[in-house]
């Protein structure tokens, strides 16, 4: 049920694409239609909605989605926030499986702090936009195919031997999984000498970044 | 429908409304406090025709704001510059979203948290949507195609993100003494031992400037000044999105209050209120009163700081906030860490 009503949404997604490209005048009345539908579909199967499959596919979906776009952008800065956007998925996916404090950390380090820095070089490097998608010669493009077709079949292989796994209970876990308190305990004990080498190694960048930046000043 | 999630979504989405509704009065409200605290700090009337002492002056100003023509100018980037007052918005609400305002109290037979999301992680959840505001401002400075505009927004950025690390390393204090990242557990440590105010002044002095900093306020206003960047980075909005960032400045600023509040001044609490041996409901509701009131006062202290000291220069700001607040939060966290090992707190 919850994968029907997955596919049937990501259906009328890619039939409103379809419309977009071939008929831009009809977007509206697409975009109604298809809405109606989609709603139509979300209500005959709202228990679905309740299920964290559907909820996990969906949010899947949207993180594929969002990777896609961006690639295929032609604006570095539509871009970004596409990133944005999925880096914001996989924080969720972080939540579902239950590693809270490090959902949290997602988005502050890597959407909050890291992706800054890309928006800065884009503002600073005045990146403009690309003409348009534009593919590369024949070599180029046979080997992108073949490439695809291997990664098609490498996904096909890793999933296939997964799908009779049961999703995985709520319960399973031991209480405090993923809290701030078990990952610390971690770090301070097992990872310990990892931890201290990541500081050093921050510190290294953070010093050689000023030294860099001293240099071409004075 | 299970009537455990039932009963989570009914109760979430009171609490969410009711949040919504008080927060954006509030907002609503900020403006005229400013324009009447300003007035009488310069030794003069603020706004008092409309409405008995010009309270009904918000919604004059709403209304003026609705009608007013939204020019969109031709030569921006449409889809980015759209999105940006809404980025910038959407985080000062959800922040204020894992704020307890009051304690937990029985109502129509359920135990329910004057709170709407009581994460393990509350203040983890405020970082990480104070970090987000910066892509409102940046964006709506980039998509502006307009020279102030974009530097206007890589200013206010990198004051941004500057201040992010000495908040950050101040709360980090806060969170010794409380052992725990949720905000009830915070608040709870400073019932049992006395608000952080007290034993962290350092941390306190250090988040409040940060505070300032983060919400684009005068002494820190550098990116928004008229005097130096025509408007910063709202020069090309007009009508209601000119609104949105006007809306959202507040809504940071009381979400700051809010947090300097709770991490700080006991939150909710009212010291001596046991004594008094009320009943519950009412016992909660002095302690909400007591809430508002402390957030009123540090609303109040933004306005009073901001007509009352000059602006900081850029390169002032930024030594202020690398070279004097990061070590000194630094050396404010050994302090803490004494403290605990102490058991003084």
């Amino acid at each position: 049920m919850t994968i029907h009503l997955l596919l049937g949404l990501v259906l009328i997604l890619f039939v409103f694409a379809a419309v977009r490209a071939l008929a831009p005048s009809r977007t509206l009345l697409a975009g109604t239609v298809l809405g109606i539908g989609a709603l139509a579909l979300l209500a005959v199967n709202y228990q679905a909605l309740l299920s964290p499959e559907f909820w996990a596919g969906l949010i899947g979906f949207v993180a594929i989605l969002s990777a896609l776009m961006v690639v295929i952008h032609p604006n570095p800065m539509v871009s970004i926030l596409f990133l944005i956007v999925n880096l914001f998925c996989i924080a969720l996916f972080y939540l579902i499986l239950r590693a809270e404090f490090l959902a949290v950390l997602q988005i502050i380090i890597y959407a909050g702090a890291i992706m800054v820095l890309f928006v800065f070089v884009v503002m600073l490097l005045n990146l403009k936009a690309e003409e348009g998608l534009r593919l590369g010669g024949g070599p180029q493009r046979w080997g992108a195919l073949l490439l695809a077709v291997v990664f098609v079949l490498l996904m096909f292989h890793a999933l296939h031997d997964r799908s009779d796994q049961p999703y995985v209970e709520p319960g399973a876990f031991e209480s405090g999984f993923g809290s701030a308190r078990a990952l610390g305990g971690l770090l301070f004990s097992r990872y310990l000498v990892a931890f201290e080498a990541a500081s050093l190694l921050l510190i290294a960048g953070m010093v050689g970044a000023v030294v860099v930046a001293k240099r071409k000043v004075g | 429908m299970d009537p455990v999630i039932a009963r989570v979504l009914v109760e979430s989405a009171v609490k969410i409304a009711l949040f919504f509704f008080i927060l954006l009065t509030v907002v609503a409200y900020m403006t005229l406090v400013e324009r009447r605290v300003s007035a009488w700090i310069q030794d003069r009337q603020g706004p008092n025709r409309v409405g008995p002492f010009g309270l009904l002056q918000p919604l004059a100003d709403g209304i003026k704001f609705l009608f007013k023509e939204e020019v969109t100018p031709p030569h921006v980037y449409r889809p980015v510059y759209l999105l940006a007052p809404m980025l910038i918005f959407v985080p000062a609400l959800v922040t204020f979203s894992v704020i307890p305002i009051g304690p937990a109290l029985e109502l129509f037979g359920q135990r329910v948290r004057l709170q709407i999301a009581d994460v393990d992680n509350g203040v983890l959840v405020i970082l990480a949507f104070a970090s987000m505001g910066v892509y409102g401002i940046a964006l709506a400075g980039w998509s502006s195609s307009n020279k102030y505009s974009l530097m206007g927004a890589l200013r206010s950025s990198a004051q941004l993100i500057s201040y992010e690390l000495a908040m950050g390393l101040s709360i980090v204090g806060v969170l010794m003494a409380a052992g725990s990242l949720r905000l009830n557990d915070i608040v709870q440590h400073q019932i049992e031992h006395g608000w952080n105010l007290i034993w962290q002044l350092p941390g306190f002095l250090i988040f409040l400037t940060a505070a300032f900093a983060e919400t684009n306020r005068l002494p820190f206003d550098l990116p928004e000044a008229e005097t130096e960047l025509v408007a910063g980075y709202h020069t090309e909005y007009s009508g209601m999105r000119f609104s949105m960032f006007y809306m959202a400045e507040y809504a940071n600023m009381v979400t700051a209050s809010a947090l300097a509040v709770t991490l700080y001044c006991g939150g909710y609490h009212v010291p001596g209120l046991h004594l008094l041996r009320l009943p519950e409901p009412a016992a909660a509701l002095v302690q909400v009163l007591a809430f508002g009131l402390k957030v009123g006062f540090f609303l109040f202290l933004y306005v009073w700081v901001r007509w009352t000291l000059p602006r900081f220069r850029y390169d002032q700001l930024m030594n202020l906030g690398w070279k004097v607040l990061l070590p000194v939060a630094v050396l404010h966290i050994l302090w803490v860490s004494f403290l605990v090992l102490m058991n003084w707190t």
